[in-house]
């Protein structure tokens, strides 16, 4: 398609180029100056080679290429997830599974997936630019798309519809995986949290149920039960935090859980000020949340 | 009219002054109704907005210099943003065409001597200022509108937009929206009823086609948009539901409203240009346009067929899939009447002896940039492409250079060409030539790269974006060419603006011009022509019997209209003489309802109910005394 | 003043400003009605949340009575033109008595309608208001124009007034059509 555009652009260019070295003389080279002359090339190259090329275009990609790549019709999928946009990061929920992740998705390689786009708040899009087209998640619909990784690999993906303030900061991660080391990795996934094993990371659990992360995120097996942001069950399994934003290292965590507000402006999550040695506690205990 | 006039027509030109005078100074500026008058007031403020868009242009390229920069904060980008589309597009091409360059010269090129509304034209740019001053008041008081210039809900709505900055959005685009529903009815019946008797409309200029089918555009248009404002707003303002899911809404009517218009509103945006592409071109080359007819029906054609393509903008909200297909049909088909106007431009060119003067620069720029952001709004027809390019830079690129290369060029071409008409004075042709050359450079350094920034992946709207992506390149060199564009504008405004004072004297046609308007004295005069023209092809300077005829029938006081503030109606298609109308005269009307109008605007977007009702009152107290006095009283 | 108008061929600019903007005003309503109907596909009830289907016949006979202002209004412009202006006014007054009996009929079901149920409801009790109160705004707009030219024959008649006279003719025949457009959209329910 870029081949025919660049064709199109050249042959046009190089007419204008013959008007400026023919600046002095009227007529065309070799028609001379009949309007007749005239007009025919204007229908020409202005009417039908155009639909010529229009036509292939378009039997090429809506007809042939559309077929190709439409949402998977059911039955012919081997597996569903949903995934939920939220300002600004991603719910992600597989098939029958109780497994709820956040931010980073993981599907079998070779596999195709009926994945379902949904949104809690705002319109927001789904697109991974190496795996699919964009699909935006709509409140109040339900959008299908097939997602399909025929390589194992970290794919990049990102919000393309602009949803508020930190719309550039609501990326994920596509993990696609043999299909085995992907099942082992869900039932981690559906397994509740685990206990906290040092003194520190239990006066951080304490401390994440008495204040009001509890009432936001939810921690399988625990009393943490919000739904406002991300599933915290497995935080620390996690590459990235926040929406692909920072590497979920230690020190990284603390920072987030500090004070979002200078890593993303304006995000839904506010900084509760409990003081550094509090969120040094709370820091140990979602670390160990593997 | 020339000095060496022989006596009568002498007297009868001093009589058409003394009629057609207006009083000096401010109060003539805030009473007129002179369409050259309001279309140089129409031009000097939707430049301020251009000007204002660039600079929110440029500060957000700034910001996007490089990863990570905190140049702006997230608020105040993404305000930039919308204030940028918005501004650009409601408050600059739209005006800067309909306004300033139809106001002026369509009544100059059908040989009239104003619009048919002098009044609704005057109180059409107060309104204009007042909705400008409104919008830009919410960016003052740090209420500007965020969600972007489509403005999509439910981020719009109350429970995600709480500040009034959606309310300006809004209100704002209602309020302008008045102003340019007026203009185009305006335009409409001046061309179909004061065309100079004599001039059918197959001898009206190409020119006047275009913004006949703009005019149309609008009027059709404008209501969707409309709608979507005011649903809108019932549901931010009264609580009701359009919207959301919960209640029975649905987030898509927006979408189906907006594009509905929007993609009118982009044909909107280029005919003008290609009106003035078929003003320029054959004054420069000499001859008359190749298949005229074909290039007219095409003008018409493009602003009809464009409003049937509006959910290519929504390929990937999950519509059925034989929806999109026919969608994407329709907006190849389009490109069909492009395609005609375009190698008419070329051939007329190749076959003419052009003359590669300022003006026709930039429309030679026009024509290789419109191809360029053609062909690259044709991929988006392809479904799958679009699916994966839709919300990337590659959109940012497509319309940037169908918008500024292909709409924005022209009119920057056409002021350089009718600068000499309005002013009396000559620009400085190198400096011309620079600036163009300037301008078209950073035009592509700017947008080029974001073909492939979009194409490497980067949403639009991002406020900023990581390393290691591999995008940072491209937006350094993008941001560098903004400034570089910047800096060719600037050169436009310089020369033009020095020129206006010290450029070399010139007489009535500099150019060799084809339409009528370089008939006249530059600058016109406030009665446009001593004698109403004769007309009998559309090239009518060409027609050198015609102008000998005009200068007979001045002698003769033939076509003179000498009685009062006077001009000819005609009939629509054929154009012979039906009437003699009396125009009205300078009226303070006009601003008075518009300040009226900003006060309901103003009581609505406060909340104050009582006080808007009490402003509407007075508002229809206005327009009674407006209408109170008839011509015949006078 | 008869002289101009007789001479006159084609259509004043006057008419054609009304024509165009009859023709916004006219995508208006049709943008309204389509996104009643969207909505109302969209939906898996109509009316939404157990609100009452709307009872016809009330609006049905107004609607009636709104065209039947048609004629006094047609035969005034008539008149008007063979500069009859005493004839004009009593057609024009007979025409806008009509009319105004007509808004406040409307009004009045209007009002008793939002007894039952709230614009705020749902989006099927906001669209339906709306649409209405929409049409509404348009008749109450044709009575100022109705009563400002009744204000303008009192005292004769110039180019001027007839002018303005066609135009609101044209005008109400435009509010007659989009009253049956919107009587049948409101009342489709039931149809
Ligand atoms: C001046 C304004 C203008 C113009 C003229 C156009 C012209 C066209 N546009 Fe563009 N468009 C915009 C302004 C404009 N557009 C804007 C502002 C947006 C983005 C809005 C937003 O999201 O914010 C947009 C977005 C946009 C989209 C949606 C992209 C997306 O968001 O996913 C699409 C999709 O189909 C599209 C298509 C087209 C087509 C087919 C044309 C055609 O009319 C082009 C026709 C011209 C040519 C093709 C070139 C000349 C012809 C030839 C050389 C003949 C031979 C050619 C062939 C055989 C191909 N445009
Ligand atoms: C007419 C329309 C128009 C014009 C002319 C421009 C002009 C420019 N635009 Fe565009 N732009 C839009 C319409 C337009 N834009 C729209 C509709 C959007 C989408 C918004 C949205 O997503 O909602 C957009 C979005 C947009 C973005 C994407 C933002 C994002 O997605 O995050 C960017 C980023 O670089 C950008 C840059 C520019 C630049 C650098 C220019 C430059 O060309 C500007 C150069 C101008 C100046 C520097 C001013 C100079 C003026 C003077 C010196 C005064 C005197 C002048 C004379 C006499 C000539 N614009
Ligand atoms: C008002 C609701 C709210 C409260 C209170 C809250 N959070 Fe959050 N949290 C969020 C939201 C929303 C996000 C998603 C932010 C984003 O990525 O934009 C989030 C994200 C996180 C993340 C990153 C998750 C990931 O996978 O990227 C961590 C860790 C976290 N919160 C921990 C905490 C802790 C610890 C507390 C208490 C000190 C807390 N939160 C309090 C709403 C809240
Ligand atoms: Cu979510 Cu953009
Ligand atoms: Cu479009």
């Amino acid at each position: 398609m870029l081949v025919v555009a660049g064709l199109v652009f050249l042959g046009a260019v190089a007419m204008l180029a013959l008007g400026w070295l023919r600046r002095d003389k009227p007529g065309l080279p070799w028609l001379g100056e009949s309007e007749r002359a005239n007009t025919t090339l204007v229908v020409a190259f202005g009417i039908a080679i155009p639909i010529v090329i229009l036509v292939a275009l378009f039997v090429v990609s809506d007809l042939v290429l559309m077929k190709e790549t439409d949402a998977p019709r059911a039955g012919e999928t081997a597996m569903g997830m949903t995934v939920v946009g939220h300002q600004w990061w991603w719910e992600v929920r597989y098939g029958d599974s109780d497994a709820v992740t956040a931010n980073e998705i993981h599907i079998p390689a070779r596999t195709p997936i009926d994945l379902v786009a949904r949104s809690a708040d705002v319109i927001h899009s789904f697109w991974v630019p190496e795996l699919n087209r964009k699909i935006d998640m709509i409140p109040g619909q339900a959008n299908s798309i097939e997602l399909y990784a025929d390589e194992p690999g970290v794919y990049r993906g990102q919000c393309a519809e602009f949803c508020g303030l930190q719309h550039a900061h609501m990326a994920f991660r596509v993990y696609a995986e043999p299909p085995a080391r992907f099942r082992e990795w869900l039932a981690n996934m559906e397994r509740p949290a685990r206990e906290p094993a040092s003194a520190e990371a239990r006066r951080g659990r304490r401390l994440f149920m008495e204040n009001a992360c509890a009432s936001c995120h939810t921690i399988a097996g625990t009393e943490a039960r919000g739904s406002i942001g991300p599933d915290l069950t497995h935080v620390a399994s996690r590459q990235t935090l926040a929406a692909d934003t920072i590497e979920n290292t230690p020190r990284n965590l603390f920072r987030w859980i500090r004070n979002p507000q200078s890593i993303k402006p304006g995000d839904k999550m506010p900084g509760l000020g409990l003081g550094a040695a509090r969120f040094q506690a709370i820091a140990a205990y979602l670390s160990e949340l593997r | 009219m020339e000095a060496a006039a022989p006596p009568a027509a002498r007297t009868r030109v001093e009589r058409l002054e003394r009629i057609w005078e207006e009083p000096p100074g401010v109060l003539g500026w805030l009473t007129t109704v002179d369409h050259k008058r309001i279309g140089i007031l129409y031009f000097f403020t939707s430049l301020a907005f251009f000007a204002a868009g660039g600079v929110e242009a440029l500060l957000m390229r700034t910001q996007l210099i490089g990863p990570n920069q905190a140049t702006l904060d997230p608020a105040t980008f993404n305000e930039l943003m919308s204030m940028h589309g918005v501004t650009m597009i409601f408050f600059f091409v739209i005006p800067m065409s309909l306004g300033a360059f139809g106001n002026y010269l369509l009544p100059l090129m059908i040989g009239a001597r104003d619009m048919a509304f002098p009044r609704l034209n005057a109180v059409s740019y107060w309104i204009f200022l007042c909705s400008g001053i409104f919008i830009y008041a919410g960016l003052l008081t740090g209420n500007a509108p965020n969600a972007g210039w489509f403005n999509y809900v439910p981020l719009a709505s109350r429970a995600y937009s709480p500040g009034p900055g959606i309310d300006f959005y809004a209100l704002g685009l209602l309020f302008v929206g008045i102003s340019t529903t007026a203009g185009a009815i305006n335009v409409i019946v001046t061309i179909f009823k004061l065309r100079a008797p004599g001039m059918s409309l197959n001898r009206m200029p190409l020119f006047c086609f275009a913004f006949l089918a703009v005019s149309f555009a609008l009027v059709f248009a404008l209501p969707a948009l409309n709608t979507a404002l005011v649903l809108l707003e019932l549901e931010r303002l009264l609580g009701l539901h359009f919207f959301a899911p919960v209640f029975g809404g649905d987030p898509i009517l927006w979408q189906n409203l907006f594009w509905i218009f929007g993609h009118p509103e982009v044909y909107i945006i280029i005919l003008p240009a290609f009106g003035i592409a078929t003003s320029i071109i054959p004054t420069f080359t000499r001859r008359r346009m190749v298949a005229f007819p074909l290039v007219a029906l095409a003008e018409i054609l493009v602003a009809f067929l464009g409003f049937g393509v509006w959910a290519h903008h929504m390929f990937a909200v999950g519509l059925a899939t034989a929806t999109t297909i026919y969608f994407a049909a329709a907006s190849l088909v389009i490109v069909i009447p492009s395609g005609i106007q375009l190698f008419s431009w070329i051939t007329t060119i190749v076959t003419g002896t052009p003359r590669f003067k300022t003006p026709l620069l930039w429309i030679v720029g026009f024509i290789v940039l419109f191809i360029l952001g053609g062909l690259s709004g044709v991929t988006f027809a392809a479904i799958p492409f679009d699916q994966q390019l839709t919300d990337t830079y590659y959109v940012v690129a497509h319309f940037h250079y169908v918008i500024f290369g292909a709409a924005v060029f022209p009119l920057l071409g056409g002021m350089y060409y009718w600068f000499p008409k309005v002013t009396g004075r000559m620009y400085y042709e190198r400096w011309g030539q620079a600036s163009f050359w300037l301008t078209f450079v950073g035009m592509n350094v700017t947008f080029f790269p974001m073909h492939l920034l979009g194409l490497a992946g980067m949403p639009r709207r991002d406020y900023t974006y990581s390393a290691g992506l591999g995008w940072t390149g491209y937006n350094l060199i993008e941001t560098l060419g903004a400034y570089l564009l910047g800096l060719g504008l600037l050169a436009v405004a310089v020369n033009l603006a020095l020129s206006i004072f010290r450029g070399e004297r010139v007489g009535a046609d500099p150019w060799g011009g084809d339409t009528l308007e370089w008939s006249t004295s530059s600058p016109p005069p406030e009665y446009n022509y001593a004698v109403i023209p004769t007309v009998s092809s559309p090239y009518a300077m060409w027609d050198r019997e015609d102008r000998e005829a005009d200068e007979a029938n001045l002698e003769a006081g033939r076509r003179t209209l000498e009685a009062g503030h006077e001009t000819p109606a005609s009939t629509a298609v054929d154009a012979e003489w039906d009437e003699t109308l009396e125009m009205p005269a300078k009226s303070l009307w006009p601003p008075l309802t518009a300040l009226a109008i900003s006060a309901v605007f103003t009581m609505v977007i406060l909340q104050r109910w009582l006080a808007a009702a009490i402003c509407t009152a007075i508002l229809l107290l206005v327009l009674a005394g407006w209408h109170g006095r008839e011509p015949e009283e006078a | 003043m008869e002289a101009a108008a007789a001479r006159r061929r084609a259509q004043p600019s006057g008419w054609w400003g009304m024509a165009l903007l009859i023709a916004t005003e006219a995508t208006l309503f049709a943008c309204l009605i389509a996104s009643y109907f969207y909505l109302r596909f969209k939906a898996s009830e109509w009316p939404l949340g157990g609100i009452e289907v709307p009872s016809v016949v009330l609006p049905l006979v107004f609607t009636g009575g709104l065209l039947a202002a048609t004629l006094p209004l047609f035969l005034a412009v008539r008149e008007a033109k063979r500069g009859r202006a005493a004839r004009a006014w009593w057609l024009l007054a007979a025409a806008a008595a009509v009319q105004a009996t007509y808004l406040g009929l409307q009004i009045h079901l209007y009002a008793s309608d939002m007894n039952s149920f709230s614009p705020q409801e749902n989006a099927y009790s906001s669209i339906y208001f709306v649409l209405l109160g929409f049409h509404h705004a348009h008749v109450a707009i044709g009575l100022a124009l109705d009563s400002w030219l009744l204000w303008k024959l009192a005292r004769g008649i110039t180019n001027y007034r007839l002018i303005g006279l066609r135009a609101t003719a044209l005008y109400w025949y435009f509010v007659n059509v989009a009253a049956v457009a919107v009587v049948l959209t409101q009342l489709s329910p039931s149809l």
